[in-house]
């Protein structure tokens, strides 16, 4: 039973990714990350998505106020945030966040403030959405090991 | 080193690199960390500026390489790029999520090696050990001259980290710290004297000018010109002496054919030529005859200058600064830096730039020559293919500067520093002057073909012999021929050179000519920098004509004209370090080209400012 539970939670694993490699959602870049896991870091995908996790969900939040507020005047803050964004999400191969976070960044140079609030909504979308997914796999993962017998460490 | 050492301690060097990685982004830091630690160096890392800094500062020698990102909220990592090489001459390398050209241009242009894009790959990783070999290759080169007692050979990468920082300290420090003294007399060991010299200024020059124009040149007595000049503090025997060399100056430009040369600047030119003097016993004996009272080019009496201006002390870092071509003819003015305290006129003046005492005085003099000469320097490269008389001073200029750069310790420091401060970040701005200083010296000493000098006295009385030779070619050429002749002093025992029979190779230790400037073009920047660095030390010469050539083809280098021969010695460590400096090229490339395509990943360009 083991055996077989393992088989297919790999087979799950496998198509999760590619239709998310194929959606662009994921690119080269998260393979990267996936070989950089070994015996001596064992959870570093688990444990960098979730600071990237972290990181981004303040960074949005910071953004969304910053937009919100009627006054507001700081496209440079913006520009701040989103080029940490970028970098981040390039980093773990969120390619379509990454993506968004530039044209996002685009209107902010261009001190667009619709511009940039639309921006904002699509980059909280799509990250939303890479987290969905992220959570999911995590969650296939970590059920592949325990029926691999392997414990998973919390 | 032999060959085979130095290639081995390149192949275990990479591993085990301490790099020090700055970002405030969480997610990047901890895959840069993984993937250098990947790459098997050694990481720190740490999310703010402030602490890198603090880590930096601790403990200079604790880190290789710092690898920062460009936007992070506590310091701007262009500041913090300036920083750490201000303070720590680490190679730092950029890091960032914005492919903008001005963001690396900036990086360029603070002096960061090189300058990469998020998300960072690992292939490039693996490469930026290249970065701190390099620089360890230019401080070596830059410091082997001017720190023999370390015995430091060709050693790139074996190179102690102490040496490397006292270089890295030495440089850096003589190119920020103008008021460092600290720093240099930690390294001006050999410095006993504390006599308070004397500085003639230009203003001092001027009256003592005055006065010796008042009186009457013939009737000229240091008592009588001292009571007119009625300068505190300044003694008989120190107007006795500057009278000295202002006879002897007098009677060297007298002797040059050279029309209007210096007309526009006699006192300076005076003065620069006579802090050069100094350590000469050779003048002692020349005949004194009364001069004209013209002044002629200054080429002549450059020539006369040897090395001793020149060195100074090679082992302290004031002259070595930028402008390492003063360091060569070290030999000689050690010698005669022993006999120093015997020569009275050299009391008098500031020839030993290890007395701290000199470092303050020393300044007006040497900031004005610089100002002078780069002023004068440039106008005579502008006007060099029209005036022949001026090619003959701007003949000068180099050579002065550059020897009172060693001979006036700080000071030079200082006037190697005006003109290379702007390089010390980063390369381009002040190039050019000393471009073009650098470029007449390789002139003339490439076309050089003196008669080689027999000694030390005798060869000055030479240089006024061959004095015709310099208008008997035309326009550019006449710069080789002026400067070549002051050549052939350092081509003296002390530097244990064999004076070439034909000035085309000349001893590479006179001057760091390694690379021959095309005049009408400046090098590049940032290879001209490496290039001053290297050319402190003549074992380099030859290495540094291939690191060029092979570095930077386009930069108009003519290196084949010059075969500088380190007069046998070095060559053969030259050559390893070519072939380390050749394979280590290679190597970048070659794995530049496999991170070219390797993983495809979309987008993603990393930009090599720095290979």
């Amino acid at each position: 039973m083991l055996g077989l539970g393992v088989e297919r939670l790999q087979a799950d694993i496998n198509r999760l990714l590619a239709s998310l490699f194929h959606q662009g959602v994921l690119d080269e870049q998260f393979l990267q990350l996936q070989q950089l896991q070994d015996e001596t870091s064992p959870n570093f995908v688990y444990d960098v998505i979730n600071i990237y996790f972290d990181e981004s969900e303040k960074l949005l939040r910071n953004l969304r106020l910053l937009l919100m507020d009627r006054e507001f005047s700081d496209y440079k803050k913006i520009g701040l945030h989103l080029n940490q964004l970028v970098g981040s999400s390039s980093s773990i191969g969120a390619r379509r966040v990454r993506n968004v976070c530039v044209a996002f960044r685009s209107a902010s140079e261009l001190r667009n403030r619709p511009g940039c609030l639309r921006g904002l909504e699509v980059v909280e979308h799509e990250y939303h959405y890479l987290k969905n997914m992220m959570h999911e796999l995590f969650q296939l993962e970590q059920q592949r090991l325990l029926a691999a017998g392997v414990r998973y460490p919390m | 080193m032999t060959v085979e050492q130095n290639f081995e301690a390149l192949d275990q060097f990479p591993v085990g690199m301490r790099v020090l990685a700055v970002d405030d982004d969480q997610t990047c830091l901890k895959i840069l960390e993984t993937l250098l630690r990947l790459c098997q160096y050694h990481v720190t890392t740490t999310n703010q500026a402030q602490k890198a800094l603090e880590l930096l500062r601790e403990n200079k020698n604790k880190f290789d390489l710092v690898i920062s990102d460009v936007d992070m909220p506590d310091m701007d990592g262009f500041k913090l790029l300036e920083l750490v090489g201000l303070e720590m001459d680490l190679p730092v390398i950029m890091l960032s999520a914005h492919s903008d050209p001005k963001y690396v241009m900036k990086g360029v242009t603070h002096g960061a090696c090189d300058y990469l894009l998020k998300p960072v790959r690992i292939e490039e990783l693996k490469n930026i050990w290249q970065h701190v070999v390099r620089s360890r290759f230019d401080k070596n080169r830059g410091s082997n001259n001017g720190d023999k007692r370390d015995g430091s050979g060709n050693e790139g990468v074996g190179n102690s980290d102490q040496n490397n920082g006292r270089a890295n300290n030495r440089k850096r420090k003589d190119q920020y710290n103008e008021e460092d003294d600290e720093e240099r007399d930690d390294n001006d060991d050999s410095s006993a004297q504390k006599k308070q010299r004397v500085v003639w200024t230009v203003e001092l020059h001027k009256k003592f000018v005055a006065a010796v124009n008042q009186l009457g040149y013939e009737k000229a007595m240091p008592k009588k010109i001292l009571d007119l000049m009625n300068v505190e503090k300044l003694t008989r025997e120190n107007v006795a002496s500057h009278l000295q060399k202002f006879r002897l100056y007098l009677k060297r430009i007298s002797g040059v054919a050279n029309q209007q040369a210096i007309m526009a600047n006699p006192d300076l030119h005076f003065l620069q030529m006579s802090s050069s003097h100094n350590g000469l016993d050779g003048f002692h004996h020349r005949p004194i005859p009364v001069g004209s009272g013209q002044f002629h080019g200054g080429a002549p009496a450059i020539r006369s200058f040897p090395p001793n201006g020149i060195l100074g002390r090679l082992n302290t870092p004031s002259g070595i600064g930028v402008i390492n071509l003063s360091s060569p003819p070290a030999g000689m003015f050690l010698q005669n830096q022993t006999d120093l305290g015997k020569l009275h006129h050299v009391s008098s003046l500031p020839l030993n730039h290890n007395d701290g005492g000199n470092i303050p005085q020393g300044l007006p003099l040497n900031l004005e020559f610089d100002q002078l000469y780069t002023n004068n320097n440039n106008n005579n490269i502008r006007n060099m293919n029209n005036n022949k008389s001026i090619t003959g001073s701007s003949m000068a200029f180099p050579s002065f500067s550059t020897q009172q750069n060693s001979i006036i310790g700080a000071p030079n420091n200082n006037l190697v520093v005006l003109e290379g401060h702007p390089q010390s970040s980063p390369p381009g701005f002040l190039g050019h002057q000393i471009n073009k200083r650098l470029e007449h010296w390789s002139n003339a000493v490439s076309s050089s073909t003196l008669p080689p000098p027999a000694q030390n006295s005798n060869s000055i009385n030479h240089q006024f012999d061959v004095s015709p030779l310099p208008h008997s070619r035309p326009d550019t050429l006449e710069w080789n021929n002026v400067s070549s002749s002051y050549s052939i002093p350092f081509c003296d025992s002390a530097t244990t050179l064999s004076p070439p029979p034909a000035l085309d190779t000349t001893n590479p230790r006179a001057f760091c000519r390694n690379t021959d400037f095309d005049s009408n073009t400046n090098a590049q920047p940032g290879g001209f920098y490496d290039t001053l660095q290297t050319r402190q030390s003549g074992n380099y010469c030859p290495t540094t004509d291939a690191m060029l050539s092979s570095s930077n083809p386009k930069e108009g280098f003519v290196v084949g004209q010059q075969k500088l021969q380190s007069g046998g010695f070095m060559s053969a460590e030259a050559g390893s370090l070519d072939d380390i400096v050749n394979s280590t090229m290679k190597q970048e490339q070659s794995q530049g080209d496999l991170s070219g395509g390797d993983l495809g990943y979309g987008g993603f360009s990393s930009l090599r400012t720095c290979i």
